[in-house]
């Protein structure tokens, strides 16, 4: 039944995105360039895609806590440990569609993952404002290779073969205001065929990124992700809460060529939906966050 | 019986109606200038496609060059020629002079705003059947020997841009000669010649008696020019004095418009976006003075070159596509705008 609505979601937006661009037989509207720099904001997928017939070769990176009990002197400010890192690769088989492998070492309890991704602009914002906004679908599903635990208790027990899957989905709005400042907002769904114990499968979110742009080549980038769901608004015994929004802020930057170097700091220690929307339990106010960086170079083939 | 004897009237009809239109003379402002060179005696052989090999033709060469690939007959389309270009991302295909007897940039410049087309580095591929040489003067600085076969002869000009300009792949034997029968179709026509009425009748009574004339031709030739020159020419040596000429920023907003954002907006063939905005301007107003290729002055007089690994480049203005005042013009925009 989970498959059949979700290729239902994912036929409708194919019939949507081919009879929109079918529907208007002028000459196409301008678009609006860039309403983010990258794919990605700084956790949150954004809204811009891998141009058609592109290959985004990328590697993303998130250091150890930089403050904390894992932080300081001990692993130079976070610098010597490696929280997760992630190389994939997206191809933008169409205007409005990009598609993406990438390996993640893996955060959360499951790790070794492989995920596939995909991405799909069902409307593009126009300069003349007649589409004021860009509105996209990203689904992504993991697949966890790490080897079965032998402890039942243990999420890598893998009782089924299904239990090493997550899936998720978000709808990202974006509008890009001005020149120099573009929002977005998104709402999604996590799934976990297997999670920890008194937490549930499904899992809402939602998110908030911004980009000001400070020079033509110099951006500043923010990002809140924030999910819901019983472990992550309510206290646990010591008052606190397990689970926490990721909040991250960056800088960005063109180097020509066709590379967008990014620099960032979250207190997510994931990279993939499937890790940081489930599994954020660093805090900001513990100096629990770290520097990450994505490097992306872009293939025309 | 009855249907051999229609047939045979019907022939004769036929046949007769053929003959009665031969006997009509064509008028020569309506023909092409090869056309009308080519019945006064010139040889044009050599520029003609080959449209004999499987596949060639001339819708398939417009595509390559406005696209970079065509369909094969069975409905494929080809690899893309190039992954970083097209031929119209330096050339134009419709006339950029205005006045064809000389290759003024200013004139140029108005001509191309007046006609909503864009101020390139190439020269338009409009008459380029009609030109004798290419990658005329200091090409050669730039491509060396590569030039010398290009140089008196259409095809293999076409070759290296293929694969030097473009930085494709070479063209199969089908492609080129289809690149030529489009390059045929949009040769120069003679109602674009500036041709008195009296010269026009004499090219007309010419033909019309069916006569070779060596000086009909030389008329004719006189009044277009059969090669694109190019003078390259040095940033000047102080970047932040500049070249010392006053910039006219009306016209350098046609430059911006017309040159920089063809190839710029939106990142169209370029890595680097420029829009109509503040920071593109500020971007570009705080590089002008660098020795780097980040200046103004470095990318229009040297361009950016090609990189072992990064094919995609930006050729050099020679001072026939930009000169010295239009440069001028153009930081003056930017300043302006910054």
């Amino acid at each position: 039944m989970r498959y059949t609505i979700l290729l239902s979601i994912f036929l409708a937006c194919v019939i949507t995105t081919v009879s929109y661009a079918q529907s208007t037989g002028e000459a196409p509207a301008q678009k609006v360039f860039q309403t983010f720099k990258d794919t990605r904001v700084i956790n949150t997928p954004s809204v811009e895609m891998v141009p058609h017939g592109s290959l985004d070769f990328r590697i993303g990176h998130r250091f150890g806590d930089a403050g904390g009990d894992g932080g300081g002197w001990t692993t130079f400010y976070g610098l010597e440990e490696a929280e997760d890192v992630m190389i994939g690769f997206d191809y933008g088989l169409g205007h409005n569609w990009t598609v993406g492998i990438m390996r993640t070492k893996g955060s959360g309890p499951l790790r070794q993952n492989i995920s596939a991704t995909t991405k799909m602009r069902i409307i593009e914002q126009e300069v003349n404002g007649n589409q004021p906004f860009s509105l996209v679908l990203y689904g992504m599903g993991s697949f966890s290779t790490m080897p079965k635990s032998t402890r039942e208790d243990d999420l890598n027990f893998f009782a089924q073969p299904e239990h090493r899957l997550t899936y998720h989905m978000q709808l990202l709005l974006a509008r890009k205001f001005s020149p120099r400042f573009s929002m977005q907002l998104g709402g999604g769904w996590t799934y976990r065929n297997i999670v920890p114990f008194n937490d549930l499968n499904d899992l809402v979110h939602a998110s908030a990124s911004a980009r000001i742009q400070v020079t033509k080549a110099i951006g500043l980038i923010l990002d809140a992700t924030v999910p819901f769901g019983n472990l992550r608004n309510t206290a646990n015994a010591d008052g606190e809460r397990d689970f926490l929004p990721a909040l991250g802020i960056g800088v960005e930057w063109e180097t020509g060529g066709g590379h967008v170097f990014q620099m960032n700091f979250t207190n997510a220690t994931g990279i993939a939906e499937t890790d940081y929307i489930p599994y954020t339990e660093s805090d900001w106010r513990d100096g629990e966050f770290r520097l990450g960086f994505t490097i992306s170079r872009l293939f025309k083939i | 019986m009855i249907k051999y004897v229609v047939a045979i009237i019907v022939s004769i009809v036929l046949a007769s109606s053929a003959t009665d239109a031969d006997t009509i003379k064509e008028d020569v402002t309506t023909m092409s200038v090869l056309a009308t060179l080519e019945a006064l005696g010139k040889d044009v052989d050599h520029l003609k496609p080959n449209l004999l090999i499987v596949n060639a033709s001339a819708e398939a060469g417009e595509r390559l060059i406005k696209e970079g690939f065509a369909t094969k007959g069975n409905g494929k389309a080809t690899r893309q020629q190039s992954k970083h270009f097209v031929c119209t991302s330096c050339h134009n295909v419709v006339q950029e002079d205005p006045d064809l007897e000389s290759m003024d940039p200013q004139a140029r410049l108005e001509y191309s705003e007046l006609r909503g087309i864009p101020y390139l580095q190439g020269t338009t591929l409009y008459g380029a059947v009609n030109r004798e040489s290419f990658y005329n003067g200091d090409y050669y600085k730039k491509y060396g020997e590569l030039v010398n076969p290009a140089r008196n002869d259409l095809r293999e000009a076409v070759k290296l841009c293929a694969v030097e300009c473009a930085q494709g792949r070479k063209l199969a034997d089908w492609e080129l000669e289809s690149v030529m029968a489009y390059l045929w179709d949009i040769g120069l026509q003679m109602d674009d010649l500036n041709l008195a009425g009296e010269e026009l009748e004499w090219i007309q009574m010419t033909l019309d008696e069916g006569k070779q004339d060596q000086d009909v031709i030389d008329l004719i030739e006189s009044r277009y020019i059969k090669a694109s020159p190019a003078t390259f020419s040095l940033p000047p040596a102080d970047r932040a004095a500049g070249s010392g000429l006053v910039g006219d920023t009306d016209n350098g907003k046609l430059l911006y418009d017309n040159s920089c954002l063809h190839c710029h907006q939106n990142a169209r063939y370029s890595y680097l976006h420029l829009d109509d905005t503040k920071l593109s301007f500020k971007h570009l107003k705080r590089h002008m003075s660098k020795y780097t290729r980040h200046s103004l002055y470095q990318v229009v007089r040297w361009g950016v070159p090609v990189k072992s690994g990064k094919e995609s480049y930006m050729p050099q203005y020679p001072q026939e596509k930009m000169t010295d005042q239009q440069l001028a013009d153009l930081r003056s925009y930017i300043e302006s705008r910054a």
